[in-house]
């Protein structure tokens, strides 16, 4: 499997690391309640298909990534920064979501 | 006491010592397919841009360097000084000696977060008519010409060792730098490979 960096270009995926899905949005602490917290720590959806998940690039830029790959065949049709992903959503002010 | 007698005793060290010895190696003959340049006492600073300075950055170390930083995967030099790209915001400068950055991170105060990592790498210059045949059997990007040329920089991983390489010029001549740590066993990675063609490994002077 490759991983289409969008700073460093297409590399071999023993550059990077694996963190874990990457759809959750942080909900507001102070606001919420300790089921939604729960959810949000504790649990994942194991989906068979498309998913979204964080990626480190640490042999490379050093950079955290949002990949968009299908778990069954490890297609990826989508890289892109997480900090880039994060500042959109977080200027979409549909969550209060970090950037990773 | 005994505190004093062991500190007094340290000497800077070359992070190629004990592992690197001049002279050549692998197969005989004329002309040596691989030359092995160490590079010491060079000065070896990161700089990380800090949030909204991207313009005022960018003039404050093109006004002393002579170029603008490089953009994602390039590396620029002029009279022996460099910036190589290592990420988003992120350089690598190389200088002459540590010397040469003194006083770098005063005047990008504000700017920039510029941390001097003289001691935290190994870095050796590799040339000769085999250089590229040689890295090729290790390092994790295309080093053909027409995916990696004079101006190109990259992190990667050589024989699972992170690693940046930049390219100075077309011969073709390369650096390496890698973590200081894990300089004895990139150098058995280097050496393994390059001793089909025949190496050459000279200290640079200071
Ligand atoms: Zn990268």
């Amino acid at each position: 499997m490759r991983i289409r960096c969008p700073y460093c270009g297409e590399r071999d995926n023993g550059e990077f690391t694996y963190l874990g899905d990457a759809g959750g949005a942080r909900p507001d602490g102070m606001g919420t309640d300790a089921a939604a917290m729960h959810d949000y720590v504790y649990l994942r959806d194991n989906r068979a298909g498309v998913h979204r998940e964080l990626w480190y690039h640490g042999a490379g830029c050093r950079s955290w990534l949002v990949v968009t790959r299908d778990t069954r065949t490890h297609e990826i049709s989508d890289v892109t920064s997480a900090r880039e992903a994060g500042l959109a959503r977080r200027n979409s002010g549909t969550t209060s979501g970090e950037a990773a | 006491m005994s505190e004093i007698a062991t500190t007094s005793s340290w000497r800077p060290r070359s992070a190629w010592a004990g592992f690197a010895k001049p002279g050549r190696q692998g197969r005989a003959g004329a002309e040596p397919g691989v030359i092995l340049d160490l590079r010491e006492g060079i000065g070896l600073a990161t700089i990380i841009l800090a949030d909204g300075q991207d313009e005022a950055l960018a003039r404050a170390l093109s006004e002393r360097f002579g170029f603008a930083p490089p953009a994602p995967g390039a590396a620029a030099f002029a009279s022996g000084r460099g910036l190589v790209w290592a990420g988003p915001g992120q350089w690598l400068a190389v200088a002459p000696s540590r010397a040469d950055l003194a006083g770098f991170g005063e005047a990008l105060a504000g700017l920039a977060a510029v941390t001097d990592q003289s001691d935290s790498r190994a870095v050796v210059r590799v040339s000769g008519p085999q250089a590229r045949t040689a890295l090729s059997k290790g390092v994790g990007v295309d080093l053909h010409p027409r995916a990696f040329r004079a101006g190109s920089a990259a992190g990667t991983g050589i024989s699972h060792i992170v690693a940046q390489i930049w390219q100075l010029d077309d011969a073709p001549t390369y650096e390496l730098a890698v973590p200081r740590s894990f300089a004895g066993s990139f150098w058995g990675w280097l050496t393994e490979s390059a001793a089909e063609y025949g190496c050459e490994v000279r200290g640079l002077p200071r």
